[in-house]
This record gives C-alpha cells, structure tokens and sequence, in this order.
C-alpha cells in the first residue's frame, strides 16, 4: 500500500515526565513533526538502552514462586496521556490580559474590585504589563512596605517542572526587592496525619508530613511495599483509592494490585464512596461508612479487640505509653461512661454492628496493613481525631511488625536505587522557586481569606508548615508581623498558583475576600484561564511543562525513579514564557535580574543542577542528554534495608521515635501543656462532635448537631479519577468518559452530584436533573447521578472542578470546594477541612432557573463549548 | 494474515487508555488515506462502556471497551462496496475520499461504532490504527493496545491466540466480527450478606444456592457473611441460604440486572 502519511512522521521524539504534581511520573514520549505535537504515548524503557543496560537498574520481588517487576513499557498517568489536549487547549492564556475596568494606582474608585470574576479581560502586550507590574510594585512597595505583597502559590502542584517551575518564583523576585508575606502551604492531603497522628507517633514522613517513618532513616520509609508484598494478607483502604491516585505519577499500581490478587490477599475498601478500587477488583470488599464518621468506627474495632483481647499487647506495652487511658475511653471506665461498642458507633458511623465486629475480627486475624493515599476523613472537620485512630489501630497490630506497615505516598517505592537519598527527592534539582525563605510575616494559605478580611490572624504552627517536626505545632503567631520587624497588611496578591478557590477552603468566602479594595492589584501567572485568575486583574501566560528545556524525572510514586533532561516538544503556545523566565523579566526592571538567574544561561543552569547532583556517579551529562532519560541502578541490598519501622518494632530503645518519649504516645503531654483547654484536639483522640460557634466549637458538621436540621447531607469531596485536584478540568477527552460529567437540560455539562437512589427519591430528583447543592456558604450547581454507591444521608462531589461564577455565592461549575467550611481544622489547628459537612441538595427547578437567567443575564450569556467547558471567548474581549 | 483484537474485560481497571490513546492518535491528525482526523470529542472510535451493577454494599462497575468489530461479513462494506474494504489483515477501512458524503455508511453498522462527521461530511470509524500497521512510526501497533498498560487489549494474529474461550457482541447478527472478549462477555451477579440478627453476627460458612432455568449455582459465606454468585445467566431464580439449620428462601431475577441484596437476617 502506497504510504502517504509522511507528512505526520514525527522529527522529533521528547521523553519527558508529565504529572500534576511535582515530582514526576512515568515519562511519555512526545512525537512531533515540525514543532507542532502529534501524540503523547508511552514510553518503551528499552528505546535508548539494551536490555543490558537495563538490568542493574531493574528491580524483581519473588513471593509463593510469583515474580514481579516492572513492565518494559511505562505507565504514565491520565493526564500525561491526554497532554495534547492541555497545551492547545481552548482555555490558553496566550497573551497578558488585564482586566477592562481595573486601573493600577490603588484608587479605590478605579479598581473595581467588587467586579472581580464579573468583569472581562482584554490583551495587552508584554511591555504595557511589565511596566503595570512594575509601577504596582513600586507603588506598593512605596506606601505600605514590602510585605503588603502576598506570594501566592508556595509548592504545591503544578505540572512537573524545575529550572522552569513557579511557585515561588515571585518571592525569588520579592525577596530582591525587600521581603514580601508567605502564604504558607499548609499540609493539604494529609491533615489528618499532621494534626493528630504526630502527637502520637512523632513527625512522620519527611519529619512532619505525620505519616509513619522512621527517624534513623531520615524519616524515609523504605520497604514498605515490598514487606506488604511479602507478608501483608489482608489490606485495608481505609481513604486509600490506588487506582484513583494514579492520576497522579504513574498507573503502575494497577499491576500491583493484580500481582496483589494473584498472592491471595484480601482487601477492604472503608470508605464512603465505592472508589474506583473497589468498583474494579473482584477482590474487594467495600464497607460503605457515613462520611468523617470514621473515628467512631475505628473506636468500635478497638472496642473489640480490647474485649475479644486479639491486639499486640506485648508490643503495646514495650512500645507505648498511655495506654491505659484510650483504654478507658474505649471501655467506658472512665469519666464519660460509655463503652465504645459496636452497638454505639453502627448509628454514628452507618456500619452494620455484624460488619464492624467482623471487620475488628478480621483486621485483627490477619496480618493486616493500612493504605493511605489522600481523600476521606483524613481532610475533614477535625481530621486529627480519624488521623490518631488509623494510627491507633495500626499501632494495636504491631506496626512495624512484618506485614504491619502503613503505605502511603512517600511509603510506596519498591526497591531503592544507590542514588537516591530520599523515597521522594528528585535526582537532580534547580529550582529557583521552591527556597521555602523564612520570612517575618507569613499567613497560612488555609486562612489567607480570614487574614484578608479581619485584617488580623492569630495561629498555631509554623511559617514552615509541612515538612516540620512536631513541636512546631505549639508557636503562636500573628498577623500582621509586629510593625516595627516590618509588619503591614496585605494590598497586593501574586498568585502562582491561581487555585486557592477550588482547591482549599471556604472558597466563597476566598472570592469575597479578595473583592474588597484594600486588594490594590491581583496578579496571577497561569496557562490557563481560569479559577482565581478570572478574579485577577493581571494574567501573565505561562508556558506548559511540554514548551519549555528543563531536567525533570520521576521521584515519587512510581515503580522506577529516573533522572531526565528534556529540549522543548513543540512550539511555544502565544507569547508564553516560563515562571522563571516571568520572574526574571519582572526582575529585569528593578536591576536585580542576575541575582536570580546569576548570569547563567538554562543550559548551564541545568548542567550544574546534574554537576551538583550524584548523577555523575553512574551517567556523563551528555550521555543524559543524548538518551533523555536514565534510571539509577538499584542498591544490590535493597531488600536486606529494614523496612519501614521494623527497626523500632524490634527496638525500640536503640530506634526510638522522635516524641518526647520516644515510643508512642496514646496520650499527649505536650498537648495538654501547650493547649489545656482545648476541647477540640484533647492529648488523645475522642469522638468529636463539635457544635455551635457560641460554645466555642470550630464546626458543628455532623448529623447530630443543629446545623444537620438545615443542611442534612454529609457531603464527600474526594479528589477525582480524571483531574488532579482542579488540574485537567477542561480536557475535553476526559469529560466526555460517562461519570466525568452530567449534561444539564441546558446542554451545560454539570459536575456529577453522586446521590442515593433513597435521597434522590426523597427529593424528586432523577438522573441529568440539575441540582443546587447548598449550604450556609453558598450554592454549587450539580448534575443528578443517582448511584448505589454513596450511602443515603451522604452525597459525593469530586473536588476541583472549575469555577463558573454566577453571582455572589452562586457557582454553575460546581466546584464543592465553594461551600466548605472556611474554618480550620480546629481551634489550634490552622489546616483545611474540605470533606464530610454539611450540605442540602434540592432540585433546580426550571422556574427558578428562568429567573436566574433574567437575573444575571451576564453569566448565562456566556458562550460555552461543553466539549471543553471553556467560554474564553466570552471572559476576554476580541477572543484573544 | 488475519489478525485479531482480544479484550479481556474482566482485567479492565476503568483507566480509558485506550479510549484516550485513540483519540489521541486520530483527533487532530490526518492520517490519510486511512483515515481523516477525529473531531475533538463527540466520537468514540474506541469507547469503554461503562455500567454499574447491584445494590450497597455490593458494587462493581464493569468497564467494556468497544470498537469497530472489523467484521469479515461487514454490513458497511455492503453498504458502500466502493468506499469501504477490507484489507487481507482483516481491518475494515472507510476510505475517505470515496465515502466522503456518504451517510448511508453509518446506519449500516449494527453495532453503531461509525460517526457522522459533519464538519468534513464524512463517515469515520476505528482504522485499526492500519497507518500505524502499514508505516515506518514510533510504534507498529493500534494505539488503544499500546496505551493499555495492563495488557487487557490485545492485537495480532488469530492464530496466536486461544480464541476457544471468547465470544463476540452479537453473533446473531451474523457478521463474523474480528473483536473476540476473552473470557466472554459480561454476566449477572447475586451477592449478600448473611447475618444472624440475634447475635449480631455475620454467617461465616453460610451455603447460598441458586436454582432455576436448569441450573444450580452455590457459593459459601465468607469471613464479611458476603456471598457472591457470580458469571450467572439471566433467568429467575430461588435464593436459598442456610447456616445453623435455619433456612431462607428468597425469589430473585437477574433478568433484568445484577442483584445486591444488602444485609440478610437468617432466622
């Protein structure tokens, strides 16, 4: 057959890791013909080495005869395979726009703030937006100080960049131009383990994150994936989805988990929601439990186990402290009086009272470990209780003990290369970004709308929240800083990161704290137009990971850790540019452009980043780049390493903990001392209710309290299978897949509102109807999916769709974050509570949809393609 | 020569690779003369059903993929013998300059895998990825098979593979389809939990049995009281479950869906 398709021949392969978070994934190889892209496919390892080659740095488990390793071609996450659509998406920002009825100069008549996510935006050009960012600066800097500028966008994810990576590139620039206020990440997706679990078994996983490590590693838990694999028989997901988290560096867990089932092993899914493992392995048992209710239930297991007497208590009494005391709660012996019983915790927790004891039998008679990857009670309303539960169970079993391990993120490398110093640490760096600068004022970025509209915040914690040991918990701070180190409130907003709305808490709220005029100047650099940036006034386009040279490998996540460099795969989209390189223009006009880039070029900064890293020990710099990408040998005895705390099973004396005791600590001193009366987050874990705001409650978010007689529905966000967080949104390929959306009578694609056929029912509502989901904060607009798999009295909303603003409080994208609560964890605790409150959902009906759409005429005027979801268009003036 | 598409739905985790990789493939390039480009959404070459089957707490979601049957006995090439062939390794082509108008080509397809693309007027469906077969590219495969990380989809000769324990959608329609399902296609399940309501206990051992249409299917209670009857036919069914000499005697169908019956007292 003649071939008439060489035209479409690619001249140019790129491997590159794509992922949404930023450690990497499994690489995709990028074929493009002439700077334009073609596809996005995966990567066969043995493209650029000989099977060879390969072999030192190959890893093989052998169990009951059954060899496992990883496959000769890669597995890369959803997105990465679906990249195309994100860099020509529809939805590019492809110019600087600045927003029509904003003026600089801080005049509070011509900044129109109250028309933030209201007004459209127009092109201007490079030059008129340096000269606007830089007469801002001046200005602000000028009349309040250089801390009225907030830096938005420290860490967190983002494509997977490094030389070229934001998130922090504006604080490099501001720390040139005399400071600037850190919004501080707090520790999203893990809140639970950090808040609580910390104060029980110590700082946790790259010494604070508050997952189990052990400190004579560094706080790395090697191992832990191989010691399930070897001695594990039953597995408990308890807020675990593996095949959900492959969204986010690579789909290899899919083959772990039939490698799993081929072993025998027997799993359980705890969890509101039949998550994406549960619906798709025979295997897998689901216990469906009412969202953030999980406290109870894991009180009732140890209920059981304390009276059937079937836990560790050898190891609880050389290991731990305090035990006696939970003891008491549980059994009902002291002051409060009531026995934990499964009796007790079934209405609380929606668990039948035969499933939970044959849970607590089951966990207890097998060699059991706990999978954590993110979503469930662990990011709720006093996620430290569930957080210390989890922990309390695992440690009742022994952890540590083989087979007796917590898997999480950090904890799920199989195998460890000679090169690697941590379980997440990229093999190479240069980032410019991600200094973490400790600077004298700094605001949580869970309350940055609390600090914006009281002018003042009080918190517990650190301006290096995540990755900090335990006690740092216990430091006050205030702001504004004190005046005299420098002190002002905030006037400028520079957001890296433009997702604060949807992505953490009491986003409503966020829209309104930055819609007063004491905000001067909002600026964000964003690919993509959309969430906070449609509430800015200055957008600068920024190029996607695929436009841009850098060196980025896998670290995190993945069955092999790789080094890798990459030249662009295709044409810069618009007149984007880099993080790095927006920084360095910026910088430009204040003279400080060397003290960022230091006079040198990508091309050697990338080379010293290889020079400075131990990837020299195994790989010349040119050999890298002429291969593209290298994975590490692996460490001949990486299986003799002890896996995760099997050291301090064995001893823990010479393996102590890093809590004041050293063992674990069922009861906190150090939280009775630094916080006595706090009723919320006691020295141990308890079953919390909260309640009302006048008795000092922080949330009053269960079924039990007053506000559940209004907003009756316990309402999940767990993250989604085809977007990271609020990433992915607007790929049209993962939209059309059934469950991604809900198509509305209006032809608009809603975000799926998963409800039981008993609550629908309830409400007269049937599937594609179009659903308010309300409550004090606000109203989402949803798509009626009527499912088995919520329980009645819960409903599920994946996090992160995008905004769609129809009025103050009023959002058609239905994005769940709007409504959550904008409070913190707890009194002491400064994290986010985004899943598992309160909500009512109700029909739209089509009355009142009529009277809405004559009522904000401007937001349902706007143009809308469902395939993308975008209406850029109908936001920027001229389509540009 | 003849090759063959080999899908084992029972495998599927749901991740749409494939569905991705052919759009990936084919939205925005021009693979003439195998095939025009894609539009950006709207058609599914490669498509992964998705469905939702019993009741809580017995959920699963199965995830079939289907694609263009590339049937020997093809009702498209009928339709259109000069616009649509059939290649020697059995793919069915719509050429897309002789089929171009032509939209009598997507009411022939029983199996409703062709598109109308309206924007270029013309008839689309699945290539097998034959540019990628016939080319000098990356890869040599269909796009749908190398994106399955999991090895679920597979392509190649029908002689290389056991082929005994597959069926096709819809034999009867008489098309000889070339996408054989390893394994067969999906069927119904009945699943339970045993409890003893007095106790407060789950059965563990309890003996669940299915008779009807000609069959028995048993299976026992396991350390959750959940039975799961699984690969059952649709027909009507009596449900007995029995554990301590007590017995219970329940009528179910699977004519119409999969059955969860949640929590059940045997007393």
């Amino acid at each position: 057959m003649v071939d008439q398709t060489s035209q479409l021949k690619p001249n140019k392969t790129v491997v590159r890791p794509i992922a949404c978070g930023g450690t990497g994934g499994d690489p995709v190889a990028i074929d493009s013909k002439d700077g334009k892209l073609i596809r996005f496919r995966p990567l066969r390892w043995d493209a650029e080495y000989t099977a060879e080659e390969l072999k030192d740095s190959w890893w093989e488990v052998e169990v009951d005869g059954k060899k496992f390793s990883p496959d000769i071609r890669d597995a890369p996450n959803y997105f990465a395979l679906a990249y195309k659509t994100r860099v020509y998406s529809e939805n590019r920002v492809k110019y600087p726009l600045k927003r029509v009825d904003w003026e600089p100069g801080g005049d509070p008549d011509k900044i129109n703030a109250q028309n933030r996510g209201r007004s459209k935006f127009a092109r201007i050009s490079w030059d008129e937006a340096l000269d606007i960012i830089e007469a801002e600066l001046r200005r602000i800097i000028d009349s309040y100080g250089a801390f009225s500028v907030l830096c938005i966008g420290e860490d967190g994810h983002r494509e997977s960049k490094d030389l070229q990576a934001g998130g922090g590139m504006h604080a490099t620039v501001m720390n040139q131009l005399g400071g600037y206020t850190r919004e501080s990440r707090t520790p999203d997706s893990v809140e639970g383990w950090y808040w609580g679990a910390k104060h029980f078994w110590g700082s946790g996983s790259n010494r604070g994150l508050g997952m189990i490590a052990p400190p004579e590693t560094n706080f790395c838990s090697w191992n832990v994936c191989y010691d399930i694999t070897k001695y594990s028989d039953f597995i408990a997901f308890h807020a675990g989805d593996l095949e959900l988290t492959q969204n986010y560096a690579s789909q290899f867990w899919s083959r772990l988990l039939k490698y799993w089932e081929e072993l025998g092993k027997e799993f359980v899914v705890i969890d509101p929601f039949c998550n994406y493992t549960a619906v798709c392995h025979e295997t897998v048992k689901w216990i469906p439990v009412l969202p953030n209710t999980d406290a109870a239930l894991d009180f009732a297991i140890m209920y059981v186990w304390l009276t059937e007497g079937t836990y560790d208590k050898d190891y609880i009494d050389t290991h731990s402290i305090y035990f006696n005391k939970v003891c008491d709660y549980i059994l009902g012996t002291d002051e409060e009086g009531i026995p934990k019983t499964p009796e007790w915790a079934s209405p609380l927790c929606g668990v039948p009272v035969w499933t939970i004891k044959a849970l607590a039998r089951k966990w207890a008679k097998h060699t059991t470990s706990l999978v954590h990857f993110s979503s469930g009670s662990i990011k709720g309303p006093y996620s430290h209780e569930p957080g210390r539960t989890h922990a309390y169970k695992i440690a009742m079993q022994g952890l540590g003990k083989p087979g007796v391990q917590q898997f999480f993120m950090n904890a799920s490398d199989m195998s460890k290369q000679t090169l690697s110093k941590t379980t997440t640490a990229p093999l190479s760096m240069c980032s410019k970004s991600r200094m973490f600068y400790p600077t004298v004022q700094s605001v949580p970025r869970s309350a940055v709308a609390h600090a914006l509209n009281d002018g003042e915040l009080k918190w517990w914690g650190s301006p290096c929240i995540v990755y900090v040991p335990t006690d740092e918990q216990f430091k006050e701070f205030n702001y504004p800083a004190p005046a005299d180190q420098g002190g002002t409130e905030i006037h400028l907003l520079w957001s890296e990161k433009p997702c604060n709305m949807n992505c953490w808490n009491g986003g409503f709220n966020y829209q309104e704290a930055i819609r007063t005029p004491k905000v001067e100047c909002f600026i964000t650099n964003h690919q993509w137009l959309e969430n906070d940036s449609l509430f800015a006034d200055l957008i600068l386009p920024v190029t996607t990971c695929v436009e841009e040279n850098d060196m980025v490998g896998a670290s995190q996540i993945v069955p092999l850790k790789i080094a890798s460099y990459q030249v662009p795969a295709c044409d810069t989209v618009g007149e984007s540019f880099s993080d790095y390189q927006i920084a360095i223009k910026v910088a430009e006009r204040f003279g400080v452009a060397e003290n960022i880039n230091l006079g040198m070029t990508d091309e050697e900064w990338l080379e010293y980043a290889f020079e400075q890293s131990r990837l020299p020990e195994e790989i010349d710099f040119e050999t890298l780049k002429t291969k593209q990408y290298y994975i590490p040998k692996t460490d001949p005895d990486w299986k003799d390493m002890p896996a995760g705390m099997r050291n301090f099973y064995n001893d823990p004396e010479q393996f102590p903990l890093d809590t004041p005791s050293g063992k674990l600590e069922f009861w906190s001193q150090a939280l009775a001392d630094n916080f006595p009366d706090d009723k919320e987050r006691t020295p141990m874990a308890r079953w919390i209710i909260g309640g009302p705001a006048e008795e000092g409650w922080t949330h009053d978010e269960t079924p039990f309290g007053e506000k559940a007689k209004t907003y009756p529905l316990l309402l999940i966000a767990n993250p989604a299978r085809f977007r990271v967080h609020v990433q992915g949104d607007d790929i049209p390929w993962f939209r059309e897949i059934e469950t991604t959306k809900v198509r509305g009578f209006d032809g608009y694609l809603y975000e799926p509102l998963w409800i039981s056929p008993v609550d629908a029912e309830a409400r007269g509502i049937v599937n594609g109807d179009i659903i308010k989901v309300y409550n004090e904060q606000g109203v989402i607009l949803t798509g009626a999916m009527i499912t088995e798999r919520v329980l009645p009295g819960s409903i599920m909303i994946h996090k992160g769709s995008r905004v769609d603003p129809i009025a103050k409080g009023i959002d058609r994208g239905g994005a769940a974050n709007l409504i959550s609560p904008p409070r913190s964890i707890s009194k002491h605790c400064v994290g986010f509570a985004v899943s598992g409150y309160l909500a009512q959902a109700e029909k739209l009906s089509r009355a009142e949809y009529d009277e809405w759409k004559q009522k904000y005429p401007e937001a349902f005027a706007r143009e809308y393609d469902p395939a993308t979801g975008t209406s850029y268009a109908s936001w920027v003036e001229g389509g540009q | 020569m003849a090759k063959v598409f080999v899908i084992d739905y029972k495998g599927c985790v749901g991740c749409h690779n494939c569905q991705i990789g052919c759009k990936d493939e084919h939205c925005g390039n021009d693979w003439s003369p195998y095939a025009k480009p894609q539009p950006l959404s709207g058609q599914f070459w490669c498509k992964v059903n998705q469905k939702e089957r019993g009741a809580r707490p017995h959920v699963k979601v199965s995830y079939q993929t289907t694609l263009c049957n590339h049937c020997d006995d093809a009702p498209c090439v009928k339709a259109a013998p000069d616009a649509v062939y059939k290649r020697d390794d059995g793919l069915v082509i719509i050429d897309p300059e002789k089929a171009k108008g032509n939209k009598a080509i997507v009411g022939s397809c029983p199996y409703h895998v062709i598109y109308w693309n309206e924007e270029l007027q013309l008839p689309q469906k699945c290539t097998g990825c034959a540019h990628l077969l016939d080319g000098d590219h990356p890869i040599n495969v269909p796009r749908c098979v190398d994106n399955c990380h999991i090895e679920i989809i597979r392509f190649g000769e029908e002689k290389d593979f056991d082929l005994s324990d597959c069926e096709v959608l819809h034999p009867e329609y008489g098309t000889k389809p070339r996408v054989y399902y390893k394994g067969g296609l999906p069927k119904k399940f009945v699943a339970g939990t045993v409890y003893d309501p007095d106790a407060q206990e789950v059965y563990i051992g309890a003996k669940a049995t299915l008779s009807g249409d000609g069959d028995t299917f048993t299976a026992t209670t396991d350390d959750w009281g959940d039975f799961w009857l699984r690969d059952l036919p649709d027909a009507d069914f009596t449900l007995t479950i029995e554990a301590d000499g007590k017995t219970k005697t329940l009528d179910v169908s699977t004519k119409e869906k999969d059955i969860g019956l949640g929590d059940i007292a045997l007393v």
